[in-house]
């Protein structure tokens, strides 16, 4: 009778144990969360407390960030991703690096989201730079560089050198060096950056950034088509048309091209495309109209 | 040849430790950890099992270093068979150097035993993993590194000697083997970042506690040193002159502190 009891107790205390967890984990996501949390140490005091475990320090801050992104990629509240929390992802992945700059995932990620959605161009050049000094045999760093300056910040004249550096590194496409050159002519900016994207998705293996960089190119082909039309249309008509279903019923394009974040285009005075989802609504696009207009 | 009863015994007595079946349970399940944080990582999967593995290896060797090598020194403080074995015809630093030899071997053959379980954790993460996420990996810098990590823990014992010499308590001997690792890893970063200009880090650092930094850089082992693992992860050069350099500064250390222990345990009086 007595054994009984015990091991009633016991089953009564394990139950108890995993709803206690449960319950208190559960509790511990809906605590307020805000920018005091968001503190990374310093890089010099990092490198100190990690002692000899450098790189698995790096590893570890990478994996943290990637569990950040992860989870906030596909968070469904309309605020999104947080000033703070982008911020935050920066700091990360630049403690990261600190630790170990040879480590070639931060940089990827760094380039993969900071100069898009959050729009911190200058923070993720300055990571990749860092990157393009240690890694000095990969093409990829100065290139994510001068694709940055080109489309992002328009510094053309800032970007073709870093271009020319990505040429001449091992496994850099030679094209870089032309595109270096056109760019400087300030040709066809649209076509030049899906060129460029695509180069980006052809050397990135992850597959959901991948879909990420893909999007990307389809939303600019979009537009770059309708562009196209708009200018023929010009041409044809001596205006610009006031909406884009001018452009088929004119016979210049066959259909308008779905817009891969689910917007409508409209045409501007000054004939430039622009997608509905280019305001607050979705934020994947704004850089993007941004950068072209 | 008398030193050479008491390095086996001493070799002897350290592998029968029952805390060598916990360390190497423990590092068992860390080399398991290699492949499953290895699988998070999307691209560099070489560079982070080459981190863990090192790593691994130079982690489970500390605890070796910590709760064997010392425990072995103290064993016979505290148990009083100190008196039979210096009652035989061998002198107090042929004890200290027999004994030190001793874990010389158990460092050896503990490193050794690992670091081919880590060999073969890496073997089974290339084959599992397409040969282009191993793009930069080199195995001679992975068994350089590791050779690196085996004469820091040596160094690391040599000290720990030396600590046990003059303390009374392997309790003691302990605390400062471990204060000494943290600031002998440490060291090199602080001296930089005290040395950096202020702007850069945000606070003034006063020449008193820059030239304690100073004086500590040069009594303290420089234990940083001897950690290549970042470099071998990435196949990054080595230079020559760094590994001669490097491994003279560990054995010059060793050799003074086991003199130095020697010396003190000549001297030492017990109770």
């Amino acid at each position: 009778m007595r054994r009984l009891l015990i091991v009633a107790a016991l089953i009564l205390a394990v139950c108890l144990h995993a709803m206690a967890l449960g319950k208190a984990a559960d509790a511990m996501k809906l605590l307020p969360k805000d920018e005091s949390q968001a503190f990374v140490l310093p890089s010099p005091l990092l490198k100190i407390a990690a002692l000899e475990f450098h790189g698995i320090a790096s590893d570890i801050l990478f994996l943290k960030s990637t569990v950040f992104i992860g989870s906030a990629v596909g968070r469904k509240e309309k605020a999104g991703i947080k000033e703070w929390e982008w911020n935050w992802y920066a700091k990360i992945l630049d403690a990261s690096t600190d630790l170990d700059p040879y480590f070639l995932d931060p940089y990827l990620y760094a380039n993969a989201f900071l100069p898009w959605e959050p729009g911190k161009v200058e923070e993720a050049n300055r990571l990749l730079e860092k990157g393009s000094r240690y890694r000095d045999w990969d093409w990829r760093m100065p290139f994510f560089v001068g694709f940055n300056d080109f489309f992002f910040l328009h510094k053309d004249a800032e970007a073709a050198p870093f271009f020319m550096e990505a040429s001449r590194r091992p496994g850099g496409d030679p094209m870089l060096a032309s595109i270096a050159a056109r760019i400087a002519f300030k040709e066809n900016r649209t076509e030049t950056a899906i060129f460029f994207l695509e180069e980006t998705v052809r050397m990135t293996d992850d597959q959901s950034l991948k879909e990420l960089y893909e999007t990307r190119i389809q939303a600019l082909q979009s537009i770059a088509l309708l562009e196209r039309g708009v200018g023929l249309y010009k041409k044809k008509f001596g205006r610009f048309p006031s909406t884009v279903d001018d452009l088929v019923r004119r016979n210049i394009i066959n259909q308008i091209p779905v817009d891969p974040y689910g917007g409508t285009y409209s045409v501007a005075l000054d004939g430039k495309v622009r997608s509905t989802t280019s305001s607050e609504l979705e934020p994947h696009i704004s850089p993007l109209m941004r950068s072209l207009h | 040849m008398t030193l050479w009863p008491i390095t086996l015994v001493t070799f002897k007595e350290g592998i029968r430790n029952r805390a060598l079946y916990g360390i190497t349970l423990f590092a068992l399940l860390l080399f398991g950890a290699t492949a499953l944080v290895a699988t998070m990582i999307p691209r560099e999967v070489g560079k982070v099992s080459v981190d863990m593995a090192l790593s691994t290896i130079s982690f489970t060797g500390l605890l070796v270093v910590l709760f064997v090598g010392i425990n072995l020194m103290a064993k016979d403080l505290d148990k009083r068979t100190i008196y039979t074995v210096l009652s035989r015809p061998i002198s107090r630093s042929q004890y200290i150097v027999g004994k030190f030899f001793g874990m010389v071997l158990i460092i050896i053959a503990t490193m050794g035993i690992l670091s081919l379980l880590a060999m073969a954790v890496l073997v089974l993460m290339k084959m599992t993993f397409a040969a282009d996420f191993f793009s930069r990996f080199s195995w001679q810098l992975i068994i350089l590194a590791d050779c690196l990590v085996v004469l820091m823990l040596i160094l690391l014992s040599a000290v720990s000697f030396l600590f046990s010499s003059f303390t009374s308590s392997s309790f003691i001997t302990l605390v400062l083997t471990i204060i000494t690792y943290i600031i002998g890893e440490s060291l090199s970063g602080v001296k930089a970042l005290v040395e950096s200009p202020a702007q850069a880090v945000g606070f003034t650092v006063s020449p008193l506690t820059r030239r304690m930094v100073e004086a500590a850089y040069y009594i303290f082992p420089n234990l940083s040193l001897f950690d290549i693992k970042v470099q071998a992860a990435h196949a990054l050069t080595v230079s020559s002159s760094f590994v001669i350099w490097t491994v003279i500064y560990g054995l010059i250390y060793i050799v003074l502190s086991i003199t130095l222990a020697a010396l003190i345990f000549t001297k030492k009086e017990f109770p």
